[in-house]
């Protein structure tokens, strides 16, 4: 596999918010830790997944890596290299070799240009390039993302979702991008069009050498592209490792719930949980709930099960990632 | 008497008329369902596959200027027996010019005047519908205690508006919401996407109706709120034996919840059947889009192996110009060199392959 | 209906029909005359500035005074001192074209600026602009204008200067809420990301590909105001002066026999007015509803 070519030590990211629709003039502020030390490394040529639901911090992860949002605290190295505080100016060599594919099918493209103003500005960002060179960069970029040249003349909102997804991924790819991040590469596609989509990033791996940040909610697609999985809670990672050890044996009960939830569409969390009277769907975005210790407390059947010890809701006891071998890491006080 | 179809569609087309290309964007084209008393439907499709415009057209929803529907829909139930379609054709006049339609003349004041007619008794009190976005089909203005509330006093069974709140509060209590006294006055906006949803499903039961259509129920929410409407859904429908159309492109969705499955592409049906057998994984005799769509969600066994998903080549249908034969010819991997003609010259009829399952494909058929 | 929209994207085998197919046809007749109005206000100017006049604007034809339209080809007739009503109607454009122009690019070029600066760096820069802004906006017009009439001479310039400068409120509003809006879509981030340098990124995408409507819409706009300012103003005998024509010293000058039943010196120019503000004004909206409002999906 090679050198590190990403790694992201103790990052934080905290967003100020101001409580509540109706404060009072001296309103105070909260703050929401939306990433809250988050540290792992990705090595070339590899896939790390990382999987949460919305609040999870995983989307924010991936936008402060690309510098899009300013880190709190923490630091984030590019081939060795501390991007973390750059400035704007100083950063833009390194948006040569990372970039991102958005969520949002709509999001990269302006949708008053044609497809192939789009791509030319992509492939002529970092490098000055023109007349047939250009013309036979966008053939190539065609080929690679299996999208027909008809489109070229297109406008975004002419394409089918499918289409614009590949549109974002020649667009990362223009710019000579070695690592890639895929924000939710593939929900708001159809079924099949996901698997056309999956397939395409598999095969761009295989032959550019691409490395990944592949965020998702979908546990299954993650286990399927990534080498290795992270599994994200309210800002934190809670489990982490390989991934065959994460999809055959997960030990961090969030994992297991969120396993079943997409697959067997059942819920296995404690029905009625709550903690301090409040249950009910928050489900994840859950700032607002005071908690201490464990994040997951509230919702974790083994923490019911084991008649609701005080190790878990004890602050000065919340569980870190620990190494339970062969590279997996849990943050639990009692893994499955 | 517990097995008499309730909703019966025969020959439903919703066609709109695109000015712009001078065509016609046919979004639900040639589609027959039944459902019967007690029983769950889930109809299953991707984009473009007509799934949610066939909702929209059983509520008499499809109000938009260019819009023409043809067919008959069948609504049976207590005391009402009606075709939710009558009469709308005549408001509709086309004008052609060499076979080609030229232009859509609608007259939709009289159409709504029509479908107010038709359904004015019916949506709402004995169709309900859960939509995908509950946050923006719930009113934002009013407390969701007092749009139940509303909801149940316009069935008109209920005309005490003290006994209505009950009744609200009742249902609140039936969709697991937490504390329903309190949360009764709160707004849409202080609630989460899961608890809005349990709300809208507040809403839509508490007017007891004979069929309840939910589109996309769990599309947009996460997942750990999806298995928990789901489950949700699954007590009710044990609970209340509510007659279910459900719409949705989660497989996991449909199979959970569905006693039969349709599976729509391109705006009509490619196959029909007891739930359980469609939407089984190893099963043999399907459609081979069922089989595809099947084979595209990753299994335990290609996460293991890392392989490749089997991905459906090309884009969905293009429904403005439907093909002569098959519309799934173009995509199919499974065409025989002995039916290919047949697949691409002429569309195959859905016929029984068992009792119960239905196919349109020549590969079952010669 | 937001479902309809999502069918649209069905058809992606055609490209949409060009705008002149799809819009109303009300629409286009109100862009066709603006345009029409637009070509006749060029092509006059041009003949103004190099004097290829049917007649000598300035030459007097006593015998023939006030004489009807169809007499001794003079198309328009002539006013009360015999001159040839059409050729004064034609130069009368100089004395509103340029410096129509002259306003329009004042409040486009400052208004487009300071609203992008405003946008664009928000805070404080905001706050100040908006202030000045607000002060610029409060200032009755004429007013201003009358105060420089009063302390320096009434030269259209320096009046359009005026003009120009009260009209940049309007566009700096206009453009900086387009600059707030397009900042936080998706496809601003996505060209950060890409690398692009941010004034690439306000120049192009946001400036060329999403303003330039808008603002051709303003300059329009901006210059059926220039013309009604300039022509009241001479009609008050504030601006041109005698004996150089403008079609509002012009119905100024006419008014006097309009009793006696000689209206033609006095509506001709009025006309010419309606007709062309009219037609600046039409251009302007309906090129407002068919570029930026029911467009695409």
């Amino acid at each position: 596999m090679g050198n590190t070519i990403l790694e992201v030590v103790n990052l934080k990211k905290h967003f100020l918010q101001r409580s509540g629709l109706f404060s009072t003039l001296r309103g105070q502020e909260r703050i929401i830790p939306a990433v809250d030390d988050v540290s792992f490394y990705l090595k070339e040529h590899e896939t790390l997944g990382l999987v949460g639901e919305s609040g999870s911090g995983k989307t924010t992860v991936g936008r402060t890596i690309l510098g899009l949002t300013p880190a709190t605290s923490g630091r984030i190295l590019f081939d060795g290299r501390d991007i973390t505080a750059l400035s704007a100016r100083d950063f833009r060599p390194f948006r040569k070799e990372m970039q991102i594919i958005f969520q949002d099918l709509d999001a990269a493209l302006n949708p008053k240009m044609r497809i192939r103003a789009i791509l030319k500005e992509a492939i002529s960002v970092h490098e000055d390039i023109n007349g047939p060179q250009l013309e036979r960069k966008m053939g190539e970029l065609l080929e690679q993302v299996n999208l027909k040249e008809s489109k070229l003349t297109n406008f975004p909102h002419e394409l089918s979702g499918g289409e614009k997804r590949r549109v974002g991924i020649a667009r990362a790819l223009a710019v000579g991008a070695r690592f890639l991040v895929a924000d939710e590469p593939t929900s708001a596609l159809d079924v099949s069009i996901q698997a056309q989509v999956i397939n395409l990033l598999k095969d761009l791996q295989e032959n550019l050498g691409l490395s990944y940040l592949f965020i998702s909610h979908d546990l299954r697609i993650v286990e399927l592209v990534s080498h290795k999985v992270a599994v994200m809670y309210l800002g934190r990672i809670v489990e982490m490792g390989l991934t065959n050890r994460i999809a055959e044996s997960p030990r961090h009960p969030y994992t297991r719930i969120l396993w079943s939830s997409l697959v067997e569409k059942e819920s296995k969390e404690v029905p009625g949980a709550s903690s301090g009277g409040r249950s009910g769907d928050w489900g994840v975005f859950d700032f607002e709930r005071p908690y201490s210790g464990c994040r997951f407390a509230p919702r974790c059947p083994v923490y019911q099960e084991r008649g609701r010890p005080e190790k878990c809701t004890d602050p000065s006891t919340e569980p870190h990632l620990r190494d339970i071998g062969e590279a997996h890491k849990v943050a639990c006080h009692f893994p499955l | 008497m517990t097995n008499l179809p309730i909703l019966e569609i025969e020959g439903l087309r919703t066609y709109f008329f695109a000015k712009s290309k001078q065509a016609f964007i046919r979004a639900v084209d040639g589609v027959d369902l039944r459902i019967n008393r007690g029983e769950t439907l889930g109809l299953v499709g991707e984009s473009g596959s007509g799934k949610s415009i066939t909702a929209l057209s059983i509520m008499g929803l499809i109000s938009a200027e260019p819009g023409v529907i043809s067919g008959r829909i069948g609504f049976k139930t207590d005391g009402i027996a009606v075709n939710l379609l009558r009469g709308l054709e005549e408001y509709v006049c086309l004008a052609r010019k060499e076979g080609r339609v030229m232009e859509v003349r609608k007259d939709c004041v009289g159409w709504e005047k029509q479908v107010e007619l038709l359904m004015g008794t019916i949506r709402g009190k004995e169709i309900s519908v859960i939509f995908q976005n509950p946050r923006s089909s719930l009113n934002p203005f009013i407390p969701i205690g007092k749009q139940i509330t509303e909801a149940i006093l316009l069935k008109g069974r209920i005309k005490n508006r003290r006994e209505a709140k009950q009744r609200a509060l009742y249902w609140l209590e039936q969709v697991k919401i937490d504390s329903p006294r309190l949360r009764f006055d709160s707004y849409p906006y202080g609630l989460s996407g899961g608890m809005c949803q349990r709300a809208m499903v507040a809403m839509a039961l508490a007017s007891e109706p004979s069929l309840l259509i939910a589109d996309e129920p769990t599309t947009g929410l996460d997942a750990t709120i999806q298995s928990k409407i789901v489950d949700l859904l699954h007590e009710l429908k044990s609970a209340f034996n509510v007659t279910t159309m459900l719409i949705s492109h989660d497989i996991g969705v449909i199979k959970r919840l569905s006693d039969s499955a349709a599976v729509m592409y391109g705006g009509t049906l490619m196959e029909y059947g007891p739930a359980g057998d469609i939407l089984r994984v190893d099963r043999e005799s399907k459609h081979p889009y069922t089989a595809a769509l099947l084979a595209s969600i990753p299994s335990e066994k290609h996460i293991k192996e890392k392989a490749y998903l089997q991905a459906i080549e090309g884009d969905v249908l293009d429904t403005i110009n439907t093909p002569d034969g098959c519309r799934f010819y173009a995509r199919c991997n499974r065409v025989t060199e002995g039916i290919r003609e047949k697949c691409q010259s002429h569309e195959p009829a859905l016929r029984e392959i068992s009792p119960g399952h239905c196919v349109r494909c020549w590969l079952y058929f010669n | 209906m937001k479902r309809y929209s999502q069918l649209s994207r069905h058809v992606g085998a055609y490209s949409d029909l060009p705008f002149w197919k799809k819009a109303a046809p009300v629409e286009l007749l109100y862009v066709g005359y603006g345009l029409l109005v637009v070509a006749l206000v060029v092509v006059s100017y041009i003949l103004g500035a190099t004097h290829l006049l049917p007649h000598d604007p300035q030459e007097m034809d006593l015998q023939l005074l006030m004489a009807p339209p169809g007499t001794a080809d003079h198309l328009l007739g002539t006013d009360f001192v015999g001159r040839d009503l059409l050729s004064r109607l034609i130069l009368g454009i100089q004395a509103y074209f340029l410096p129509g122009l002259l306003a329009i690019a004042i409040a486009l070029t400052l208004g487009t600026f300071l609203g992008v600066l405003a946008g664009y760096r928000g805070g404080r820069i905001d706050t100040a602009i908006s202030y000045g802004a607000n002060l610029i906006d409060s200032f009755p017009r004429l007013v201003l204008i009358l105060l420089m009439v009063a302390a320096f001479k009434p030269d259209i310039y320096y009046i359009m200067v005026i003009v120009g400068l009260t009209n940049v409120p309007v566009v700096l509003s206009l453009i900086k809420g387009k600059i707030q809006f397009l900042k936080e879509r998706d496809f601003i981030e996505a060209a950060i990301a890409l690398g692009l340098k941010s004034r690439v990124i306000i120049l192009k995408h946001i400036l060329w590909y999403n303003c330039r409507t808008v603002l051709i819409i303003q300059a329009t706009l901006g210059m059926a105001e220039a013309i009604l300012i300039e022509t009241s103003l001479s009609y008050l005998g504030f601006g041109v002066q005698e004996p150089t024509p403008s079609w509002g010293n012009m119905v100024q000058a006419g008014a006097n026999y309009f009793m006696q039943g000689k209206f033609w010196p006095s509506t001709a120019p009025a006309l010419a007015i309606l007709v062309t503000i009219m037609g600046f004004h039409l251009l302007g909206d309906g090129l407002n509803t068919i570029l930026e409002g029911k467009r695409g999906t």
